[in-house]
């Protein structure tokens, strides 16, 4: 267990590394976009991530309100901030990927403001989880999140739903969408390597939760005995 | 291969480039972030241990005979 924390610092750099080399030098460049479009292969898996790990948080609401287990609510804390940082690479690699091919930064679109909505959602999680006082924060926190991710499948709806500057599906958009092999090969792998890389980040920040947690048991503890 | 090679070699453009790095900056901090809240509350909770250890042990119930 004391392994865990140089290995998982050690293997998120070296997928970030790999992941970056496959993308900007093994990768063919794309014939419409050219060479920016290597954003992609960061852009979407980081999208991936940000909503497996809203997932997650979803799940580990649901079953804090079922069981009250403090293992179910780090993981709802530890899913939701991982989730938004790799929302927020997600929401800032877009706008550089479409300055130079919408030859704008944004666009109020159904799919760029359902993600930025999405981002907002989880903040506001954060957020009450920080600054709410009471017994009753992890509760609330836990039924905001159950509603919060309705919003996750409208994001994912939305190319689907509504006519959007925001490209259509390349995967499951049936006829006429797709990727060229070379395109499809690296974007594969860097989705499962995104994927690694954010577990290891879940493990990291729930073991950190579970800590924080024993912390404040440990102190009310030493309140009790009267030492703190 | 020499540093400058390698780069060489990568099909940048400045707005790839830039976002890139944004999201190496953003994944990296965040990892530095969550290592040293861990340091911290590590320390935090091995210093709460030492104090309970060295604290007196208090009866709760005295009586004026235990007392004296």
């Amino acid at each position: 267990m004391k392994k865990l924390v140089p290995v998982s610092l050690v293997l998120i750099v070296v997928l970030l590394g790999v992941s970056s080399y496959l993308a900007l030098a093994v990768a063919p460049t794309e014939r419409t976009m050219g060479d920016v479009q290597r954003i992609f292969y960061y852009h979407v898996p980081s999208g991936w991530v940000a909503g497996f790990c809203f997932f997650l948080n979803f799940l580990a609401s649901v079953v804090y309100l079922w069981k009250r287990s403090g293992a179910s609510d780090a993981m709802a804390a530890a899913s939701a901030e991982v989730g938004v940082v790799f929302c927020s690479v997600l929401l800032i690699t877009g706008p550089l990927w479409a300055r130079p091919v919408w030859g704008i930064w944004w666009t109020w679109d159904a799919r760029l403001t359902t993600t930025l909505v999405l981002w907002l959602i989880y903040v506001s999680y954060l957020v009450l989880r920080r600054f709410s006082v009471g017994g009753q924060t992890q509760v609330l926190a836990a039924a905001f999140a159950v509603f919060g991710f309705a919003d996750v499948p409208i994001v994912y709806m939305s190319i689907r739903w509504f006519r959007t500057q925001h490209p259509s599906p390349v995967i499951g958009g049936g006829e006429g969408s797709g990727m060229a092999p070379g395109i499809a090969h690296v974007f594969f792998t860097n989705l499962a390597l995104f994927t690694v890389m954010g577990i290891l980040y879940l493990v990291l920040r729930y073991k950190l939760q579970m800590v924080e947690q024993a912390l404040e048991s440990a102190h009310a503890q030493a309140a009790l005995k009267g030492v703190a | 291969m020499n540093f400058t090679a390698f780069l060489n070699g990568m099909h940048l453009t400045p707005f790839s480039g830039a976002a890139y790095a944004v999201a190496w900056v953003i994944y990296l901090g965040y990892l530095a972030h969550i290592l040293l809240r861990m340091k911290k509350v590590t320390a935090e909770r091995e210093e709460l241990e030492r104090s309970v250890a060295a604290a007196p042990k208090r009866a709760v119930l005295t009586t004026e005979t235990q007392r004296h």
